[in-house]
């Protein structure tokens, strides 16, 4: 048989454990990409049926219906329908549904089979309805349906093989039939779902005791925040203190490597190339992964725990006072890994103004690309001691300050473009609160290996790039004997003319070297450090060994290292969210407006740190 | 006797009498059926806000826990389960 590779979705409610059942059917075989036009992430993936014939799977968005609120949901809708560009029809369809909330999966469910597709109903997170006191008879359900159903339990991979066995079988029975009509409308559709799970329920006690009990505490309205405060704290001494190790090791090859080339080859062009560019420019970058990590760990933990949602519904009260919604918490939170796929998850915010607000904003979460930045300061001139024989670190505690300035700027920046420039109606926020789950360790570890990838990929590509120009502008023309070869290069010369419009807020001839390469990437500013400060050490190996954050703190006064803080809190120095904001927004009005009023805040903010630290005297 | 939902006290459930769909746009209407919050429903608020402000409002439709604008509660009439 020759016939195409057929290909299946997987579709269902927001929160049926979609994701996790793509997870254990393709494994790591899966690509992540956009729908061509919009930017909805396209998840497809392959694996095979029992005797070996491939299939391939994509995984479409959660959605309620077929009537789209929401650019993402309108993808499910129109891959379904096949009118979904560059996306042929699916062959088959597996439905997902939370076994424990059939009454209202359902709905949708039916929706679906009204179509005429083949599909197959996956009876998902079967346990957790177990757990709840569920009983469900399936082929009872599958009986009221006229399709096949099959219980699984995607994270512990079960009932897998059935799955596709049933699907293999779908495809080789169907038979072409026109689409019957959905009910009518919405309420005989939920009276039609409600009737048939009830005749599939066998046995059941009341609702979620143990969801509904922690949410107690959790959502109390002073006890809850307490905790999400307490969380997020955790997070960043957790990025601070459990990276060391890793980073001090990553740190230790690095110079490995960097002392093997210096010894074993002449020295010549290529060898400075790649001894004080690459080795020393995207090797100062790539030692700050550890701590990247630790930070997107902690935020998949937050979301596949459930407790995301729940973070969002205590934020919506002082989101709300701005003239946003709790919606935006995630894409903001998300923002502080980094604002890219940040300013991508308000895909999911349904009102524009409310949209457009939230993108705005992201740049001003702390994403990890200013970590570099922040640690190499904060190690510099920040005392590693704890605060008054407390266990809690000074420097996680600035790194905390740094962190919840750019909280309390983006709230403040939406309370004015709400009435301003994005003036508009207070916008909803209706959201689904998923069950409590135990992260599993194979999502969060795909998961976590995607973003390294993504980091090492932007090491080895933007920024190993812009440091490669960097090392030949501040090489050549050579200096003459006795003068600062980083000074008399062409770099140092575009430096010297930039500092004079950055020198009333502290900044010197170092910072406006590091500035100009890191529009590419705020981090490349620490790589472009390392490679002037590598070029300027020469063959004097005292100097060279001597650590970047030793070396600035002894060239820079505490009032410039603070000034620099302050600038990298605002600066949008970051050339894919300014990409990704065009893509968002349709065009170059708003990233330009972005780009402009970030500029200004981050020039007055350094500006402000610095003439109030020269008056307490620590110019 | 019927209360507005953004009112009616935490903890205990109620029926829905009736939905006010005029004070909402289409699509907020939508939603809240698609979540199963229509006449006749019988819900649970559970939480509302925080210190910030006593917006939004959680609450449980049989399995299912979903959180609602007060605004929205404000147009939903219930009455004692």
């Amino acid at each position: 048989m020759t016939a195409a590779i057929p290909s299946i979705a997987l579709v269902g409610n927001p929160n049926a454990g979609k994701s996790s059942l793509f997870n254990a059917l393709t494994g790591a075989r899966q690509k992540i990409a956009n729908y061509p036009g919009v930017t909805v992430e396209r998840k497809a993936g392959h694996a095979s049926f029992a005797d070996g014939r491939p299939i391939s799977l994509i995984d479409l968005p959660g959605t309620y219906s077929l009537t789209p609120a929401s650019l993402d949901e309108a993808v499910t809708r129109d891959v379904i329908l096949g009118k979904q560009a560059g996306e042929t029809r699916p062959d088959a369809l597996i439905i997902v549904l939370d076994a424990a909330n059939l009454d209202n999966h359902l709905c949708f469910a039916l929706e679906l089979l009204a179509l005429g597709l083949p599909t197959v109903v996956a009876l998902n997170m079967l346990d957790l309805a177990t757990r709840d006191g569920l009983t469900l008879d399936t082929e009872r359900l599958s009986k009221e349906l006229g399709v096949p159903v099959v219980p699984t339990v995607a994270v512990r991979k079960r009932g897998l093989t059935e799955l596709l066995a049933a699907v293999d079988g779908a495809i080789a029975s169907h038979q072409p039939r026109a689409a019957v009509a959905a009910p009518a409308n919405d309420a005989s559709l939920h009276q039609r779902a409600r009737a048939i799970a009830r005749v599939a329920t066998v046995d059941e006690t009341p609702v979620r005791r143990w969801t509904q009990r922690v949410d107690n505490v959790v959502l109390h309205p002073i006890g809850g925040l307490i905790i999400l405060v307490a969380l997020m704290f955790v997070m960043f001494q957790a990025v601070f203190s459990w990276a060391t190790p890793f980073a001090d090791a990553l740190e230790g090859v690095i110079g490995v490597v960097q002392t093997w080339v210096v010894g074993t080859f002449p020295d010549n062009f290529l060898r400075g190339l790649v001894v004080e560019g690459l080795l020393a420019g995207v090797g100062a970058v790539v030692v700050f992964l550890p701590q990247i990590l630790i930070l997107f760990l902690f935020i998949l933990l937050l979301e596949a725990s459930g407790y995301m949602t729940r973070a969002a519904f205590l934020m919506d009260g002082l989101m709300g006072k701005v003239g946003l919604s709790g919606r935006g918490f995630i894409p903001l939170l998300s923002s502080f890994a980094c604002a890219v796929p940040g300013i991508m998850a308000t895909r999911s915010i349904p009102d524009e103004k409310d949209r457009l607000t939230t993108i705005l904003i992201a740049p001003l979460m702390t994403c990890s690309a200013r970590m570099p930045v922040y640690t190499l300061i904060i190690g510099a001139f920040i005392p590693a001691q704890n605060v008054g024989g407390t266990p809690i670190g000074l420097q996680g505690l600035v790194l905390f300050g740094l962190f919840i300035s750019g909280i309390v700027g983006a709230l403040l920046v939406a309370f004015v473009l709400r009435r301003s420039v994005t003036k508009g109606n207070a916008t909803g926020f209706m959201m689904e609160m998923p069950r409590y789950q135990w992260p599993r360790l194979n999502d969060i570890a795909i998961a976590l290996w995607q973003r390294a990838w993504i980091f090492l990929r932007r090491a080895g590509t933007i920024i190993a790039a812009t440091t490669v120009v960097l090392w030949l502008l501040l090489t050549f023309p050579q200096a003459p004997a006795g003068q600062s070869q980083v000074e008399y290069s062409a770099g140092g010369r575009i430096a010297s003319a930039l500092e004079v419009v950055v020198k009333p807020i502290g900044f010197n001839h170092d910072i406006a070297l590091a500035l100009i390469p890191a529009m590419a990437a705020r981090e490349v500013a620490v790589s472009a450090m390392a490679t002037a400060n590598a070029i300027d050490a020469g063959d004097d190996e005292d100097a060279m060994a001597e650590a970047l954050g030793d070396r600035i703190a002894g060239r820079w006064s505490i009032a410039t290292a603070l000034a620099f803080l302050a600038w990298f809190v605002f600066a949008p120095q970051c050339i894919s969210t300014i990409a990704i904001t065009k893509r968002e927004t349709n065009g170059w009005k708003w990233p330009m407006f972005m780009v402009g009023y970030l500029f200004l805040l981050a020039y007055a903010a350094a500006g402000i740190t610095y003439w109030t630290a020269v008056a307490f005297g620590l110019g | 006797m019927t209360a507005l939902l953004d009112k009616s006290p935490l903890g205990v459930a109620v029926r829905i009498a009736r939905i006010d769909w005029t004070a909402m746009s289409a699509e907020e209407g939508r939603r809240l059926r698609e979540f199963g919050l229509m006449e006749g429903c019988e819900i649970t608020p559970h939480h509302r806000g925080s210190i910030f402000s006593r917006d939004p409002l959680a609450l449980t439709i049989g399995r299912m826990k979903v959180i609602i604008r007060s605004s929205q509660a404000a147009a939903i009439e219930v009455e004692p389960a």
